[in-house]
Formats: C-alpha cells, structure tokens, sequence
C-alpha cells in the first residue's frame, strides 16, 4: 500500500466513523443518507470497473472476473438507490444484509490469507466476525419492532467498527519485491 | 538481476573481453550502481535527482498514482531494468491506451538493446557498466514492463517449476507467499511474491513483483502464465537465458572496447567462454539464490585479482569533495550520472516518438543542462 492509499484509506476510516457517529444522533435520517451514500459509491465503482474492463482488462487473463465484479456491483448500487427512499424498517433491514455480506466476504480473504501466510489474515478474520456477529445481533433485536432505533445503533456501531479497522489496516505494513 | 549477475559475473564478462582487472571493476561496480543510485542517495551526495537510476522501496510507497510519477516511475524503470523490446508492437482488437503498456514489455534482442550498447561506445566505462546492467536485465526480466500496470504484470496463481528428472523434466507446483519476515525457499518451492492489487497503477504492479524474484534466480526453470499472454502458458528457462546474457555481455563488451565496427542483436561470444564452459554452467544452475560467493571465486580465478566486496559509498567522498560543477563531471561518480541522463534520456525519447506518453516526453536536452548546473 503506497502513503496515497494509506492516506486515502485513513480519510476513508474517518468519514466511516463521524458517519457512525452522526446516525446514532439522528436514527431517523441518518439510514436514509448511509443507503444513499452507498448507493452512488457502488454504482460509481461498478462503472469504473466495466469501463476499466472494456479498456484494459478485457485482453488479461482473468480479466472477466473484473467485469463480472463490475456488474455485480453496479446492479448493488441501482438497487440500493431504489430501496434508499423505502421504509426506514426496509433500509435498515437491507443495509444490515449488506453488512453481513461484506462479513462473510472478510471471512473469505482471511482464509485465502492465511492459505498464503499473509499476516493480515488475523484483521480480516476479526473484521469479518464483527460484522456478522453485530448484524446477527441487529436482526434479534429487530425481531421486535418496537426497538427499531437499537437496529440503527447496532447498523453505525457496526460502521464506526469497520472505520477503526480501516484505519488500523492502514498502519500495517505490506509486503512489496524490491525488484534489481 | 542481483549482485551476484551484475557485480561478479559482469566483472568475468568484462575480463574475458580483454579489459584490466582496473578496468573490469570500474564496469561491474557501475552495473551493480544502477541499483543503488536512488534520488534520495542522489540528494544526500548533492547530485542532480533526475539522474536517478532505481527508486527505493520508501521512494515506490510514497510515490503517488498522477501522471507526473507514473512518469517518473516508467522512465527509471523502462530504461535502465526493463528495456522495451518493441515499442511498434502490435496486437489485434485492443485499445491505444493498451498497446502503450504492452508496447513496454521487455523483451531481449530489442532495438533499444542496439541503441543502448552503441550510445554507450566511446563514453565511459561507467556508461559501459550501465549499458551491462540494462542488457541482462532485457534477460531477466523479459515479459513485465517497467511501469505499473495490473494488466501486463499481474499473474495468477498457475507456476511451475521444471526440474530435470534423468532424462526429463519434472514438475513441481510453486506456491507464493507474501510476508515480509519470510524468505524464498528453493527447497520446498516456495517463493515471496508481492500480493494481488486490484488497481491497474499500483506500485505492487511494477515489473516482476507479482513473479517475486524468480525472474531473479540463474538457476530456476519456470512456467507460468503473464496476464498479457491471451492464456498461453510461458516457459522461462533462466539457466539458458543467463548463459544468453553472459554471452551477449561479452560481445558487446568487446565492441565497446574496440570502438569500433557495428553491435548487432542476437549475437554471442560463446567462443570466449568455452574454455570455462563447465563452471560457468555449473554456477548458474546450482540451486541457490544468491551466487555471489562463486562468481567471485570464478573471477580471481580468472585474473588473479581480488574482487572487493562493493561498497555504494567508495566514489562518494570524491564526488562530493569536487571543486565544481566541471570537476564533479570529471569524478567516477560524474561520469556514472552523465551516463545515466544519456541512457535515461536516450529511452524517453525513442518511446516518446514512437507516440507513446507513458514515460513523458522526451527531455533529452534539458536533462544534459540541468546536470551541468549541478541542479
């Protein structure tokens, strides 16, 4: 990771956390804001990366799995949008999937890690745990309707956490060939 | 390419060319040079930055991803360890801004091979050693290109290592690792590589960094397959390629000793080297990952001479204890720089002109000026 990215990375851990910190404060708004915000980054990346595939990508082996990635994404994105002004129970509910989602997907680059003795095995493993265990947490406490504001606590602690890590997996060091 | 090729063994070339012991150890201290002359060692002697001839690890992690250092970066690396083979190459169905990258692959035998070993007849011998460093790095580490791009550099997990069996070959599947507390491990096949980068500029995506040092090694026989390569597998055989380098090192050492007649790509001096046939191969295919200690045994053999250890400070003090600017030129150091700006400068503009932007435009002239004023 070069100082940009980590700089980048850092910028991007802080905005997670106050984001974290302002639903909290405001429940009833701060859902729809996350969703949206979320919405234009995955579309936004989902582009870049089907353009990036119709450019570049396209003549390098395994460049499909970029455009199957892009697609994937971008539909997440559209369909973020489309929910975003739903029921605050519907978003919460969704974004909550999501959270589990990118948890299971922690849990898998945690076992690819550790299957290449990377030591970031460990981060990954603790931030993919956390998420599950937090949005398994959410949908018990969901279970009850009445407590919707807990949903949206447990969905920005689950933020704030994420943001932590990222900042911390900014510090690490990487492993990089010094090539002579 | 490591010490081992471009200090010890470049000094053997060098003798068996018919240069002096003196000589010979002016020609490999600078090939070996070109991996230390950093912009930041360059700051500390006080010498112009832009003559830089390799980027340091912390110089690569704090370089940003604009133009202006992806420049920088392809033009360090593009001309001095991964020399393009074809910068008019062609492949069918693929964007401008893709052929510009795979334009930059290194191959051997290119034409930029030809201009850098006759731009640097009747030089230096700094600019000799310089030009000793690019040509067996055009063997080394042919098929990655020296700028940041996921799309030509990146492999997958698909390497094999090809092993004589009798009187076959066997086939042992590599496995890549990337920490950096861990070392590469012949034995077991196991080799440090730098980790997957998703984004196309990522420094991680520099040369052979994603083949970890196995371009790096005489003698490894590999297969793989490059991201560039349409699915077909390459098959990398290191020991042959080295022996094509070591050759290839002495012919043009001879020409740049002559001074005259013409450089030709794809021509050897194998006749030089077959009285020593046996032990030069015998070096090369030893399975070990750093040969210093034999190739430096192979080169007092040869001339009776001790080989010192290389010491990246030894023409520091003369430099920088110069009078002047002029004076500086006159230095080891001097010399080295000037030969490095000529290179450098040499290759940015052979892939400016051939329309290619990736290593900025060429400033041949500005650079010469910039040296002079000591800037």
């Amino acid at each position: 990771m070069t100082v940009v990215q980590r700089i980048k990375n850092i910028i991007t851990g802080v905005g997670m956390i106050a984001g974290g910190i302002l639903m909290t404060l405001y429940p009833d708004m701060g859902i729809g804001a996350a969703a949206l915000i979320l919405s234009i980054s995955l579309t936004l990346y989902g582009f870049r990366q089907i353009i990036y595939y119709i450019t570049l990508a396209r003549k390098m082996v395994g460049g499909r799995r970029i455009l199957y990635r892009g697609v994937i994404i971008l539909d997440l994105g559209l369909f973020t949008l489309t929910v975003s002004d739903n029921t605050k129970v519907y978003v919460a509910f969704y974004l909550l999937g999501i959270h589990f989602f990118y948890g299971i997907i922690d849990i898998l680059r945690s076992r690819e890690a550790r299957r290449i003795n990377a030591p970031s095995w460990k981060l990954s493993l603790i931030t993919g745990l956390g998420n599950i265990m937090i949005t398994v947490i959410a949908f018990i406490f969901a279970a009850d309707l009445r407590t919707l504001n807990v949903l949206v606590y447990l969905y920005a602690a689950g933020v704030i956490y994420s943001g932590f890590l990222r900042i911390l997996s900014s510090l690490r060091r990487t492993a990089i060939i010094y090539i002579q | 390419m490591q010490k081992d090729f471009h200090y010890y063994a470049t000094y053997c070339a060098a003798y068996l060319a018919g240069f002096s012991h003196d000589e010979c150890m002016d020609i490999c201290y600078s090939a070996q040079f070109v991996d230390c002359c950093s912009a930041t060692y360059l700051s500390k002697i006080g010498a112009p930055r832009n003559a830089a001839t390799t980027q340091l690890q912390l110089e690569l992690m704090s370089a940003g991803s604009d133009i202006l250092s992806l420049q920088n970066i392809t033009r360090i690396w593009s001309s001095f360890h991964f020399l393009p083979g074809d910068l008019y190459a062609y492949r069918a169905g693929c964007t401008g801004i893709y052929l510009s990258k795979y334009r930059l692959i290194c191959r051997p035998n290119g034409m930029l091979l030809a201009a850098t070993v006759r731009n640097a007849m009747g030089r230096s011998l700094q600019a000799a050693g310089i030009a000793m460093h690019v040509l067996a790095d055009t063997w080394a580490h042919q098929n990655f290109a020296g700028t940041p791009s996921l799309v030509i550099n990146n492999t997958d997990d698909y390497f094999y290592e090809i092993m004589p069996l009798d009187d076959a070959y066997d086939e042992h599947r590599i496995t890549f690792r990337h920490s950096t507390t861990l070392k590469d491990d012949p034995d077991e096949h196991i080799y440090v590589n730098s980790p997957y980068q998703g984004s196309e500029h990522s420094i991680m995506n520099l040369g052979h960094g994603r083949a970890g040092h196995l371009p790096d090694y005489s003698f490894i026989r590999y297969k793989y397959l490059p991201a560039w390569g349409d699915y077909e597998e390459i098959v990398k055989d290191n020991p042959a390629d080295y022996l094509r380098a070591f050759t290839q090192m002495i012919y043009a050492l001879k020409y740049l000793r002559r001074g005259s007649g013409s450089f030709e790509v794809g021509r050897y001096d194998t006749d030089a080297m077959i009285p020593h046939r046996a032990q030069i191969e015998g070096i090369i295919r030893k399975r070990q990952t750093d040969s210093c200690d034999d190739w430096r045994s192979f080169g007092q053999s040869l001339s009776g001479c001790e080989i010192e250890d290389f010491d990246i400070d030894k023409y520091q003090a003369e430099y920088m204890q110069a009078e002047n600017a002029s004076r500086r030129d006159e230095t080891f150091l001097g010399k080295f720089l000037t030969a490095a700006l000529s290179q450098k400068s040499m290759v940015t503009h052979e892939i400016f002109t051939s329309g290619n932007l990736l290593a900025g435009f060429s400033i041949d002239g500005r650079l010469r000026s910039s040296l002079k004023k000591g800037k």
